[in-house]
């Protein structure tokens, strides 16, 4: 009777991905024990692989709670990614930093200000930027790819290792961690939950809401300039092709990790575990040694099913 | 430093290919070696067997050529006992490619069969596999810095020259071997398009002298093929022929061919279609179709990679042939080509 209880009381929808991690981890494990699964090799590979998509969730997470969207990241990774190639081309490692950074929190701030104060609904203004900003990427160096020769900067942002632990695990813990307590413990979080939950409210009781709409979309940006900082890193070479698939997998992590699509709702932490699983998913499929068609097939049901007993739950 | 070298190396080379070449040639320049020269032989197949090697097929994207590349690679790894554990496409995202292998290699394949997506991005994607010394064989491209056979065991691609070659002397067959074309060619640095499209142009300035090029134009976007090739029949409305880059331009190329109701102008492109082959076995403005054999690419690459694991010595550059597909011999062509029956459109026409 008490576990009943505690069934009952369990929040399915904040747990569903806790489950669904587990489950999908377990699952795996059991039937790849033999195919390298395991490995602390593998496991961590997944985590360097999902690290640009984790930063991005974690920007996500903001818009989506504070009741906007941004499409537009995909498009600003690129940008971020090329900005950063080109300056390091003929500068130091802190020119590629700042450009990268820079053109995410510009093209974030673009957003912002569309959104925010010309009162532009988020979903067309990305949507158009999206657009505008692929095209940029493609311009900016005519379809090139360019190499990124800097060591250090590959070190920092890539294949580099920090007590042996490598540089993308710790962005990504880092990037949590400050994300968590932004969204959790700061005032900065409190007023997006607030305004995501009912922007009417909370500007009668006070809350700036067009400065906190400029802000999470400008954050989105930033976090979409130092995906494209850890790709260029990771792959030592930008191209404007990056970041393109990204879209999808993002927002399936955040939704699947618990934040909701309207606004007022939303965890970092579910976030990271959602993207991990994407990457766990992809992996698994892999060493499952399936065709092609079937990974897509298997990954759109799994996701599908995730994200259908998030939204369930949140829409009572 | 290196890797910028190599690069500008690479597309320099690329550039000489485009405007000199008679033949196909690699993309460091190397000489082409025939596929059907590069076989594992009877006498190998039992000592490969024992060896339980197994190989991941890493590829760019997905399409019927992939699966036909597929085809033959499995074919012959099944002929030689060899297991197929991993199969990705990447879907043309230079991180989904680095992240498959990464992953691919948890099962540590003795081979690696792959299309590097380009030179620059893939230099540091194939880096693991080749420090953990597994046998690469790459489809069409390089990635920037490899040396032959330290790192890699072949490349292996279509014969491009020739493509381009069969796809002008076909034109000129079918205009009579006199008259006007126009010259579509694919407007970017890609070194199979740009091969394929300079052959064409040489063969018809060489080998066919009463027929000229009047009209060239660049495409860049698939999509523009249409009013590309509308404004080249305005200018020039007694085209005897237009040689299309590649099928999927060609199918807006026709489209333009039929709103002005041109039943003359002839059509030669590259890659099979279905669209395309329909319109030429109903005898319309398409005159033929060359194809690459991209089942014969997959086995040579398998074949390549195995030679190379055996240790004996692999040409660094090797081609598949080219096939002149016409309406008479569009079902033998298909299955050549792609290891498929053709779509029952093109048999019940």
């Amino acid at each position: 009777m008490a576990a009943l209880s505690w069934i009952k009381r369990l929040d399915l929808q904040r747990s569903v991905i806790y489950f669904g991690f587990l489950a999908i981890f377990l699952f795996f494990a059991a039937t790849l024990h033999d195919d390298g699964f395991l490995t602390t090799r593998n496991l961590t590979n997944i985590v360097l692989q999902t690290a640009p998509a984790t930063i991005m969730a974690i920007g996500l997470v903001f818009a989506l709670s504070a009741g906007e969207i941004d499409l537009s990241f995909g498009s600003i990774v690129a940008v971020s990614a090329l900005a950063a190639a080109v300056a390091m081309q003929n500068g130091p490692m802190v020119f590629g930093v700042i450009a990268g950074l820079g053109a995410g929190v510009l093209i974030g701030a673009f957003n912002g200000v569309l959104v925010a104060y010309l009162r532009l609904p988020s979903f067309l203004v990305t949507l158009a930027t999206l657009g505008l900003f692929a095209g940029i990427a493609r311009s900016m160096t005519d379809l090139r790819s360019i190499p990124v020769i800097n060591d250090t900067f590959t070190g920092f942002f890539g294949s580099g290792k920090l007590l042996g632990v490598p540089s993308l695990v710790i962005w990504t813990v880092a990037a949590v961690a400050a994300g968590h307590v932004l969204y959790r413990h700061s005032r900065f979080g409190a007023h997006v939950l607030a305004v995501g939950d009912n922007a009417r409210a909370a500007q009668v009781s006070g809350i700036k809401v067009p400065r906190i709409r400029l802000m999470v979309l400008t954050l989105c940006g930033a976090t979409a300039g130092l995906a494209g900082l850890l790709y260029a890193g990771r792959l030592q070479a930008a191209k404007y092709t990056l970041g393109e698939s990204d879209l999808m997998t993002v927002i399936a992590a955040v939704i699947v990790g618990g934040t909701a699509l309207n606004g007022g709702k939303g965890s970092i932490i579910g976030a990271l575990l959602g993207s991990l699983m994407m990457g766990m998913l992809n992996n698994g499929l892999i060493l499952m040694g399936l065709k092609v068609s079937d990974q897509m097939i298997v990954r759109g049901v799994i996701i599908l099913v995730a994200v259908a007993v998030s939204l369930r739950d949140t829409r009572r | 430093m290196s890797l910028v070298k190599h690069t500008l190396a690479i597309l320099a080379l690329l550039g000489l290919v485009a405007s000199a070449g008679a033949e196909t040639i690699g993309p460091g320049g190397e000489e082409a070696t025939p596929s059907s020269t590069v076989v594992v032989g009877d006498e190998k197949v039992a000592m490969v067997q024992a060896k339980r090697y197994s190989a991941a097929l890493l590829w760019h994207d997905q399409s019927d050529f992939v699966n036909a590349v597929t085809a033959g690679a499995s074919d012959e790894f099944e002929r030689l006992g060899i297991e197929v554990v991993a199969v990705t496409s990447a879907g043309f995202d230079a991180a989904k490619q680095r992240s498959d292998i990464e992953t691919a290699l948890a099962k540590n394949p003795d081979i690696i069969l792959s299309l590097p997506l380009d030179p620059v991005t893939s230099a540091a994607a194939f880096e693991e596999a080749k420090e953990a010394g597994v046998a690469l064989t790459f489809l069409s491209n390089l990635p920037a810095g490899y040396e032959h056979p330290k790192d890699y065991a072949a490349i292996v691609t279509d014969d491009l020259f020739q493509m381009g070659k069969q796809a002008a002397d076909a034109l000129a067959e079918a205009m009579g071997g006199e008259g006007t074309v126009g010259w579509i060619f694919h407007d970017a640095a890609y070194y199979v398009t740009n091969q394929r499209d300079n052959a064409f142009k040489t063969t018809i300035e060489n080998d066919h002298p009463n027929i000229s090029i009047v009209a060239e134009q660049g495409i860049a976007d698939p999509a523009r093929a249409e009013e590309i090739a509308n404004a080249m029949l305005l200018k020039h409305p007694d085209l005897g022929g237009i040689y299309v880059t590649w099928a999927g331009p060609a199918e807006g190329v026709l489209a333009a061919l039929r709103a002005n109701g041109n039943d003359s102008t002839k059509i030669v492109t590259l890659d099979l279609s279905e669209p395309i082959a329909l319109d030429m076995v109903r005898g319309g403005n398409v005159a033929a179709i060359v194809a690459d054999e991209a089942y014969e690419l997959g086995r040579a690459m398998a074949a390549s990679a195995v030679l190379d694991l055996v240790g004996e010595e692999v040409p660094p550059f090797v081609v598949a042939p080219a096939i002149t597909v016409k309406a008479a011999n569009v079902v033998e062509g298909w299955k050549r080509s792609l290891n498929i029956d053709p779509p029952a459109s093109l048999t019940s026409n």
